[in-house]
């Protein structure tokens, strides 16, 4: 329990020196890193989310229809509900984890082990400048350029499978899908996307930065940690968004038209 | 100021007035053995009694914190009445270049060099490329062999040289270099000898200390 508390305050204290130190990404090696970070985990993971975000898609759609025998006008209320407010925001947060998450707490793990972090602050460089604070916001900004590309891929997919599927032409589709769903969703995915990817970030940095050990094997432990912990806060993070938002619901503020 | 190097005298007076003194360091007062008294200037070599010795004395160094019963004097400067804002601007003089050169395995030779200097001073970034073909052309190293190599591709030689690269853009008043790493040929090890003659060129008024264990120890 006290180690749980310590690793949430740890996080925590990451996070208010991410908030104070923004102005550090104006330096030209912060900005470097920063560019790598958006580059490795946002544009090289473009090419993997293609596929799964058309198989979301044409998933869900396929199964509604077949399920529930729907018409097109259910299917695409289901695809804007789901897709857009939570798989896509989820599915470009379990990507995150996947590949810049393990790879950030290990990178980070090793550098503290070979003593490269130490060798930074010889240099009168602040670790957290250089290695947190690019990593925290290329991270966020990445995770939420990857849910807009899932939507996108994984709603077009839908719509196109749709229109193969039943009575309905592409065009009738797509129509509807404009009518149903609103910018507040995309800005409500986007929003949320932004917070997971921050908050991946934060807790791999801060078990890269703090492996359980000075030995090679304390790498893996870390990097166990960091994606453990990570996916358990994306999970209650969307926990803490959908109460917000379907609490808005029950007090009349959005009216949710079913 | 002359390049020839000097052992450090041991059994210099550790109660002289700190002026004129680049680094002085006294782990305990009766033990005159582990005293360190370095003049301001030139190029010194300092024969720590052992490993551990010397990491307390860089560790001194670098913290700007002798720690208990210690005595440490920078660059003219008891560090002992310091504040902590003292402390930091007295360290800011202050570089040092471990055995293995201290570089991240992530960054290639050219990022090593400029990341302290991209860190601490970035305006003067538009002039160190050429800075850094200087630097190198002095010691007889084509850039465009070394400044793209990632340290796993390095010699020893070349992680040192980056290394030094490193602080002599920053142009610090105090170097303190641990001694070679092995993994040197002959060549590169009469090649390295040259860094400090080559630092105080660009600083004539800085010092160049090189701390070696001893032999036996």
């Amino acid at each position: 329990m006290i180690g749980v508390y310590r690793e949430f305050e740890g996080c925590m204290r990451l996070l208010g020196h991410v908030l104070r130190r923004l102005p550090v990404l104006a330096l030209p090696p912060v900005a470097e890193s920063l560019t790598r970070q958006i580059y490795f985990t946002g544009a090289s993971a473009t090419a993997g989310i293609v596929l799964r975000g058309a198989f979301i898609g044409t998933f869900i759609i396929a199964y509604v229809i077949d399920v529930l025998d729907a018409n097109a006008a259910l299917a695409i209320k289901i695809l804007v509900w789901v897709v857009l407010r939570e798989i896509g925001p989820l599915i470009a947060a379990v990507l995150v984890i996947q590949r810049s998450g393990t790879a950030v707490t290990t990178e980070l793990a090793l550098m503290q082990i070979s003593g490269e972090v130490a060798s930074l602050r010889r240099m009168r460089i602040d670790p957290r400048d250089y290695l947190v604070v690019p990593r925290v916001l290329g991270i966020a900004v990445s995770t939420a350029a990857l849910t807009f590309f899932v939507q996108v891929i994984a709603v077009g997919g839908g719509i196109l499978l749709s229109s193969l599927s039943i009575e309905a032409s592409l065009g009738e589709l797509v129509s509807e899908f404009f009518i149903l769903a609103s910018p507040v969703d995309f800005v409500y995915a986007m929003i949320k996307s932004f917070l997971f990817g921050a908050a991946i970030a934060l807790v791999c940095c801060y078990h890269g930065l703090h492996p359980p050990g000075t030995s090679i094997n304390a790498v893996p432990k870390a990097a166990i940690n960091g994606v453990t912990q990570s996916t358990l806060l994306v999970l209650l993070l969307n926990v803490v968004f959908a109460y917000l938002v379907f609490g808005q619901v029950l007090f009349g503020l959005v009216t949710a038209k079913l | 100021m002359s390049q020839a190097e000097s052992t450090a005298q041991r059994d210099a007076d550790p109660a002289a007035s700190p002026q004129g003194v680049a680094l002085g360091y006294e782990a305990q007062p009766d033990r005159a053995n582990e005293r360190v008294w370095i003049p301001i200037g030139g190029s010194h070599r300092v024969p720590c009694l052992s490993e551990f010795r010397r990491k307390s004395l860089v560790s001194a160094v670098l913290e700007v914190n002798p720690g208990p019963q210690a005595r440490l004097v920078l660059l003219g400067v008891d560090v002992d009445g310091l504040r902590p804002a003292g402390r930091a601007a007295l360290r800011e003089r202050i570089a040092y270049i471990p055995a293995d050169g201290g570089l991240l395995s992530n960054l290639n030779a050219w990022e090593n060099m400029v990341l302290p200097i991209g860190f601490h001073h970035p305006r003067q970034l538009s002039g160190v490329e050429a800075q850094v073909k200087g630097l190198l052309e002095g010691l007889a190293v084509d850039p465009r062999t070394l400044l793209a190599k990632l340290p796993e591709r390095m010699t020893s030689y070349e992680k040192k040289l980056t290394a030094y690269v490193r602080i002599a853009l920053e142009k610090p008043d105090l170097v303190l270099a641990e001694e070679e790493p092995g993994g040197m040929d002959p060549a590169e090890r009469a090649a390295a000898t040259r860094f400090p003659a080559v630092y105080l060129e660009r600083c004539p008024a800085g010092t160049y200390v090189q701390l070696e264990v001893a032999s036996g120890h």
